[in-house]
């Protein structure tokens, strides 16, 4: 890793020398939400926001999209990625892409996903906790690969470090922008980081979580939390580890037609159906029970299907936290 | 190449076997993929009917044969569908898909081919490789159907009560339904058909459970009884394969529609399935 200084007053300089690479994208507040928006002055990024309501997924793998369309009776595909840049992820968001990797890449990788994550440059930036995030517990809560530079915050400026060749390239250009890192910017970065990680709220106790989980397969209280439950969906779609997808053909014309596929939730009663009417998870119960599962899952390689940003807690309708069921779940078999 | 996209393929002939059971019989345009396709008994494509969907099917004719077959059932929507074409048309495949049943690993032993129902149709393709290839010591069929309309490949059925045991093979038949052709049947092959369930079958067959696989394939509600049978002559879980069925959209490991399991172990049955042992049942809650 390579470490240098953006001082605040290059920020906007450096801001606009990104657009030389692609449309900029960047965290803005609406109507008391974040989300990321093309932007063109810096002026206009939230760069102190908690989180968007839809996590970056939204940039790689689309809520709808048409994958194939069908002309002349041939299916052609539907490749346009532009190049894209990222301004402004945070960490956790940076391990849920990571995670969509290992599904979206892995062979056969998905060309879509692919070719946008190509053409897309990640900045990443530092952010403070609030009383939703858990990442912590996790270790979600430092990225170190899976962007191109992360920008940590100092008194005044930026420590950038930089995280891929792309991202050697850009400082590269703009070398008169960035300064050498002082053993003053490392205490502040240091200090920075030590408040950060003493000010979370909220813990999710990892220990034993997936056996623990299992055991505990007929607990109350998943019943319970699926009584409350509104089967709405909404966790599945704001989550930046979600990406169960529905397809479908439409008819375009008498002629062409599109195989469209968008984001499914687990919580749909649809989503275990097969032929003949059998449902694999017929009650809600299963279905929630089946989410905490996919969420809890442990990958050697990536670690939980969960980083801890706390969307889902934010954004259900039912008010249904995520650490608060796992931590009743822990308890029901004490 | 996009990998959901699919090779157009052309019906060389569509065979009615019952009244809700069709056989299609096809071939790619694509010459070059003709010669290089071939996948092992137990794997599965998806059929593309462009406009209308995607659907998967296992391939039921054998890997030592071209081209290949598939079995559908008039289900819903797009079966229907295609249950319409004729020979000639063009739909699209692609695959193969899934693990498949580990052939080579058992070569030399016996088989023990449990069949319910529509699940005939992958085992099909395990029964012909196995008679072709003649690389397994005995191969037993028990297939469990409701009534004699239901046969799926009757004529094989037959010809295989017949002349079975020439070919290293003993075929057993139960049906539910009583009608005047399976009497007509269990009094031709006394000891190979009757009324009953599939677990009926196992009665009277000896087998070495040390030398000896099963393959089970059928409706959901069938496996409980097959595998307790089974347990109970002691073959070892390890020895059990099973097929399974979930709703799929991608076929490779994407879309999440075949996910089942726990926080210890979830598997996708388009990739690491649709064949499992009974193991893997064990340790993944929700595969049978
Ligand atoms: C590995 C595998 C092998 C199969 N092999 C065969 C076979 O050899 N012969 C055969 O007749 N059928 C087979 N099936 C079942 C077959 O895929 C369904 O009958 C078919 O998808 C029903 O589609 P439909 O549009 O006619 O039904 P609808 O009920 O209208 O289905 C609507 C949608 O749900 C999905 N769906 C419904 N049922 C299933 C299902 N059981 N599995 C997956 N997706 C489903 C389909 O994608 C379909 O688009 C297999 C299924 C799997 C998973
Ligand atoms: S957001 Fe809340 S209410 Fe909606 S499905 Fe998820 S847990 Fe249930
Ligand atoms: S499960 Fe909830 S907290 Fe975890 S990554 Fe998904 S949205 Fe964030
Ligand atoms: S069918 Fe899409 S993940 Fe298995």
């Amino acid at each position: 890793m390579r470490y240098i200084k953006l001082p605040s007053e290059n920020f906007g300089k450096f801001f606009k020398s990104l657009e030389a690479w692609g449309s900029v994208y960047a965290p803005v507040k609406r109507g008391g939400i974040y989300s990321f928006q093309e932007v063109h002055d810096p002026a206009e990024i939230a760069l102190d926001y908690n989180r968007t309501m839809l996590p970056p997924k939204k940039f790689f793998f689309r809520p709808k999209e048409a994958i194939l369309r069908l002309k002349n009776g041939h299916w052609e595909e539907n490749l346009e990625a532009e190049p894209t840049v990222l301004f402004g992820l945070h960490s956790c968001d940076i391990h849920g892409l990571k995670i969509l990797d290992r599904v979206y890449l892995d062979e056969p990788a998905d060309p879509y996903y692919k070719s946008r994550r190509e053409k897309t440059l990640v900045i990443g930036i530092s952010c403070m906790p609030d009383e939703y995030c858990f990442c912590k517990s996790l270790g979600t809560h430092f990225a170190m690969d899976g962007f191109d530079l992360f920008l940590h915050e100092l008194p005044d400026g930026w420590l950038v470090r930089i995280g891929s060749v792309r991202g050697h390239e850009i400082v590269w250009e703009n070398g008169e922008l960035f300064e050498e890192v002082t053993d003053e910017d490392l205490a502040n970065f240091k200090e920075f980081e030590e408040r950060r990680a003493n000010s979370f709220q909220k813990e999710l106790p990892q220990e034993g979580l997936a056996d623990m989980l299992d055991l505990a397969y007929n607990s109350p209280v998943w019943k319970k939390y699926a009584d409350i439950c509104l089967a709405c969906g909404n966790c599945n779609m704001v989550c930046p580890t979600c990406r169960c997808y529905e397809v479908c053909d439409r008819w375009v014309d008498a002629y062409s037609a599109v195989r469209e596929r968008r984001y499914d939730s687990c919580f749909m009663e649809n989503h275990g159906l097969v032929a003949g009417g059998h449902n694999f998870r017929p009650t809600r119960l299963d279905r929630f029970r089946h989410r905490y599962y996919c969420k809890s899952y442990f990958d050697p390689s990536s670690g939980y299907n969960c980083v801890g940003c706390g969307r889902c807690d934010e954004f259900c309708p039912a008010k249904i936290e995520h650490v608060k069921v796992l931590d009743e779940i822990r308890g029901s078999l004490e | 190449m996009n990998p959901y996209e699919s090779h157009p393929a052309r019906i060389l002939e569509v065979r009615d076997l019952t009244p809700r059971e069709k056989l299609f019989t096809l071939r790619f345009l694509d010459e070059d993929l003709n010669e290089r396709f071939t996948f092992r008994p137990g794997q599965f494509v998806i059929v593309d009917v462009p406009g209308f969907g995607e659907f998967p099917i296992s391939l039921c004719s054998p890997p030592t044969r071209s081209p290949i077959q598939l079995c559908i059932r008039k289900a819903g929507r797009m079966t229907k569908f295609i249950h319409k074409m004729k020979e000639g048309d063009v739909v699209g495949i692609r695959g193969p898909y899934g693990n498949g049943f580990p052939m080579e690993k058992m070569e030399g032993s016996n088989l023990v081919l449990v069949a319910g129902g529509l699940g005939m149709a992958p085992l099909r393709s395990v029964l012909w490789y196995a008679i072709d290839t003649g690389k397994y010591e005995h191969v037993w069929l028990f297939y469990g159907t409701k009534a004699y309309e239901d046969i799926l490949f009757r004529d094989e059925i037959i010809h295989l009560l017949k002349h079975g045991s020439a070919m290293g093979c003993t075929v057993k038949l139960a049906y539910e339904v009583e009608s005047p052709s399976c009497i007509y049947l269990e009094q031709g092959f006394s000891d190979r058909v009757c009324r009953g369930v599939v677990t009926d079958l196992f009665r009277g067959e000896e087998f070495d459970v040390n030398r000896a696989y099963a393959l089970i394939c059928g409706p959901p509600v069938m496996y409980r009884f097959v595998i307790r049978e089974l347990l109970d002559r002691k073959l070892s879980p390890g020895r059990i394969y099973m097929t399974l069925e979930r709703r799929m959209r991608c076929g490779v490991g994407k879309c999440g529609h075949c996910v089942v399991g726990t926080s210890v172990s979830m598997k996708y049955i388009c990739q690491d399935g649709p064949v499992f042992t009974y193991w893997d049942a064990l340790s993944t809650r929700g595969l049978i």
